[in-house]
């Protein structure tokens, strides 16, 4: 039995996603076991220096141990006034969570998870909203920056697109390094590293901007740029994920909604044809306009060139027999209505709630007739009629015309 | 000023009253806390100094071993185990920090791994999730058939239901684990869960810290990866299931602006002349304005189809929401056409009892001016 497109797709994820965990974690192995060890050793060494030097009780250094860490917060001073928590906000909703600063009551703990239960979501929609603003500006500056360069084609397509978000990308990790290594005293590489752990939201805390002593209360300025930075990056970020990713995490959902217009088109298709053959106030015929070429499976209109196919007996393009059965029943629901409508009546003007809806049907089918040029004086599709599978327009009695 | 704009301003505000109103309530929830600490362990610090006779430069010599020794007291980090829990933190966001790469090189392979496979990560279980939700939905309409209920079509209203109470219980699941294996209380262990799944990762607590358990506790470590992937899973699917729909409305918007735009452009074009030209000759004009006239009256019925695949669109969904199990991209395209339809269905009570609300109030408001209309009935009388 031939696999569903989305299984086989979220198979294939799962493997690579595994497999990509196993070569991430061989290479780190390789590239900071060794280091880790001997560093390990270096400072166990230390450790037992001081411990004879200073002569500590076995005791006492785990109580000294405890203190030092327990302190470690502190080193960088008053982590909780107001400056302190609207960053430990951001770094809860943006899902940063650099750990610098962590609730340490009960309390704190609770309201932490409660407000990152609703701050998550906000903030996702909120990025992505606001990124897809910018693209959509960017697309807007391009198209006008190609336009007086005097460039031939004005159009912006995806690469472009993609190339200027990476650039932007590129742009603000570069900017953020050069602010944070000036104010934070480390080297380009690690600022760089820090804004580029800080926006992807891992978050690692090993470097954390705003911790040198009494930073966060003083230097209100630093602070602002800080907090703005870490905002305005995530947009870019976010602009450029809703302009690549996005699209890839909604491809399941659009593919098991094409399956069920599928399944459910042939199922009116074929009540279609079991209806058609004995109602008359139904409408039967589809509405076949011609229209340039359709791409998606759910495009409802033929092509010229498959109409033609539905009246001659030349082999159909398979987007006309996907197409068909849609379009019946799709033009179906509408015309369906016209006929529980029992609107039986002549003109449309005696049967005030079917009135819109006949006049629609009406006002479509005009413009068929007076646009089909590829039809003769016969073949005009009744206002608002639909055909099942099979009937031609040819065989749709004069008289529904008339009754309209 | 267009519903995007809008809406991205409201939401920017939102944000920000929202950090303004957290960082209030931290404030007030964890200084007082922050202060006492401090100066309990400054005292205590200080006995010990004086206990030890220690000067300022030799405990900070102090410290800082012994803050730099704390990773390893976890035991060894970056042995195979060890390395691929953190490249589990990596792609998935979580970020503890209980081991951070401490090489230059291991940094820079660490953001080559993080920059593909963090959105490899997102599309998984969002992926994953998504067939999740279906199978559930599935599942639940078999029983619905079984319990012989009435009605049984899954709503969003089931399915949001039961996507709390799973992640409620996968938290739960996870704070018994842990708080049995880490020794740390149910609230703790539930906290470290809800930090983890959220892909937070402060990092306060961290699961195979113990013990040197990476190394020693084979089972327990695969249980650890196993539950933080599938929680993950669990809480993707959820936000699937709820927030995905959202971080596209925008796009969708834009897409429907779009279409209108250049069906009003089109409109314009073939101007009033055209569609009387299409309306007022019949067929048998056709081969001589052949060219022309099929040109102008292919825009205008291309555009007046495409309004009316739209309005169809909003039909067919609406009824195979009901029909199959909810659906849930389309929703602002949804949402947009049936504000139109809305308006009509005082007026088309017959129809609106089908569940098919949307009647030519799609296509009237947008096409058809009432000018237009009148010359529509003119015409189908000459007919």
């Amino acid at each position: 039995m031939k696999m569903k497109k989305q299984n086989v797709r979220t198979l294939s994820l799962i493997l690579c996603m595994f497999s990509y965990l196993l070569v991430g974690a061989a290479v780190f192995d390789a590239l900071e076991s060794e280091t880790e060890s001997a560093r390990k050793r270096m400072l166990e060494q230390k450790r037992s220096d001081m411990k004879r030097k200073y002569r500590f009780t076995e005791h006492d250094y785990r109580e000294i141990e405890r203190v030092v860490l327990q302190a470690e917060p502190h080193r960088a001073g008053r982590q909780w006034k107001f400056a302190g928590s609207f960053y430990f906000a951001i770094t809860v909703i943006t899902t940063i969570g650099y750990g610098h600063a962590a609730p340490g009551t009960d309390a704190g703990k609770v309201f932490c998870m409660f407000y990152a239960g609703l701050g998550i979501p906000l903030t996702l929609v909120m990025f992505q909203s606001l990124g897809e603003r910018m693209n959509t500006f960017v697309r807007y500056l391009l198209s006008r920056v190609k336009k007086c360069l005097g460039l031939h084609r004005t159009e912006i397509s995806m690469e472009n697109m993609v190339l200027v978000g990476f650039l932007s990308c590129l742009g603000t990790l570069c900017v953020g390094a050069a602010a944070f290594s000036h104010f934070e005293g480390w080297t380009f590489f690690h600022a760089y590293y820090y804004c580029f752990i800080t926006l992807t939201t891992i978050g690692f805390g090993d470097f954390v901007a705003l911790q040198k002593k009494e930073d966060l209360q003083e230097k209100t300025p630093y602070v602002v740029f800080s907090f703005m930075y870490i905002l305005v990056g995530l947009t870019v970020i976010g602009a450029f994920l809703n302009l690549v990713v996005l699209r890839f995490l909604t491809m399941n959902s659009e593919d098991e909604k094409r399956d069920a217009q599928e399944r459910a088109s042939l199922k009116r298709g074929r009540n279609l044809t079991a209806l058609s053959l004995g109602q008359e106030n139904h409408c039967h015929s589809n509405l076949f306009l011609p229209i340039e070429e359709g791409t998606s499976c759910t495009n409802l209109i033929l092509s010229p060139a498959e109409e033609r196919g539905l009246y001659s007996p030349l082999p159909l393009p398979l987007n006309a027999s996907q197409s068909r059965p849609q379009l019946s029943s799709l033009c179906s629901c509408v015309c369906y209505h016209l006929g529980l409508c029992h609107c039986s009546a002549p003109s449309p003007n005696k049967c005030p709630e079917c009135n819109i809806n006949s006049v629609y049907c009406n006002s479509v089918s005009y413009k068929i007739q007076g646009c089909s040029s590829n039809r003769n004086d016969t073949v005009v599709s009744s206002p608002g009629s639909t055909l099942s599978p099979g009937l031609s327009l040819r065989d749709l009695p004069r008289f529904r015309r008339k009754s309209l | 000023m267009k519903r995007q704009n809008i809406r991205t301003l409201v939401l920017i505000i939102c944000t920000f009253t929202y950090l303004l109103v957290g960082a209030a309530v931290f404030d007030a929830l964890e200084s007082k806390m922050e202060i006492t600490q401090k100066k309990v362990l400054d005292d205590r610090k200080r006995e010990l100094m004086d206990k030890y006779n220690l000067s300022k430069v030799n405990f900070d010599e102090l410290e800082r071993v012994v803050l730099q020794l704390k990773p390893h007291k976890a035991g060894v980090q970056w042995r195979f185990a060890g390395s691929f829990y953190f490249a589990i933190t990596v792609i998935t966001t979580i970020g503890y920090g209980h081991a951070a790469p401490s090489t230059d090189g291991g940094k820079v392979f660490c953001m080559f791994y993080a920059l593909l496979g963090i959105p490899l990560t997102l599309v998984m279980f969002q992926s994953l999730g998504e067939r999740i939700n279906t199978f559930v939905k599935y599942l639940l309409h078999r029983l619905k058939k079984c319990l012989g209920l009435r009605n049984t079509e899954v709503s969003m209203a089931n399915m949001v239901c039961i996507g709390l109470i799973s992640c409620m219980s996968t938290l739960c699941v996870g704070a018994a684990a842990f708080s049995r294996y880490e020794d740390w209380s149910f609230f703790h262990a539930y906290y470290y869960c809800f930090i983890t799944l959220t892909t937070i990762g402060f990092g306060d607590y961290v699961a195979l810290q113990k013990d040197n358990a990476l190394q020693t506790n084979p089972q327990y470590v695969a249980f650890s990866f196993m539950y933080i992937l599938t929680g993950l899973t669990v809480i993707g699917a959820f936000l699937n299931l709820v927030v995905l729909r959202f971080m596209t409305m925008n796009a969708e918007d834009e897409r429907r602006d779009a279409e209108q735009r250049t069906l009003l452009s089109r409109n314009r074009q073939t101007g009033g002349t055209g569609t009387n030209h299409c309306m007022s000759d019949p067929p048998s004009s056709s081969t001589a304005g052949h060219g022309g006239g099929s040109g102008k009256g292919l825009c205008n019925v291309y555009a007046e189809v495409l309004h009316f695949q739209s309005m169809c669109s909003c039909l067919w969904y609406k009824s195979q929401e009901k029909m199959h199990y909810s659906i849930p991209m389309i929703i602002s395209h949804d949402l947009s056409n049936s504000d139109t339809c809305m308006e009509h269905s005082e007026t088309s009570d017959a129809l609106h009892s089908n569940g098919c609300v949307c009647s030519a109030s799609s296509v009237y408001t947008g096409l058809l001016s009432p000018a237009h209309y009148q010359r529509l009935s003119k015409r189908r009388s000459s007919i």
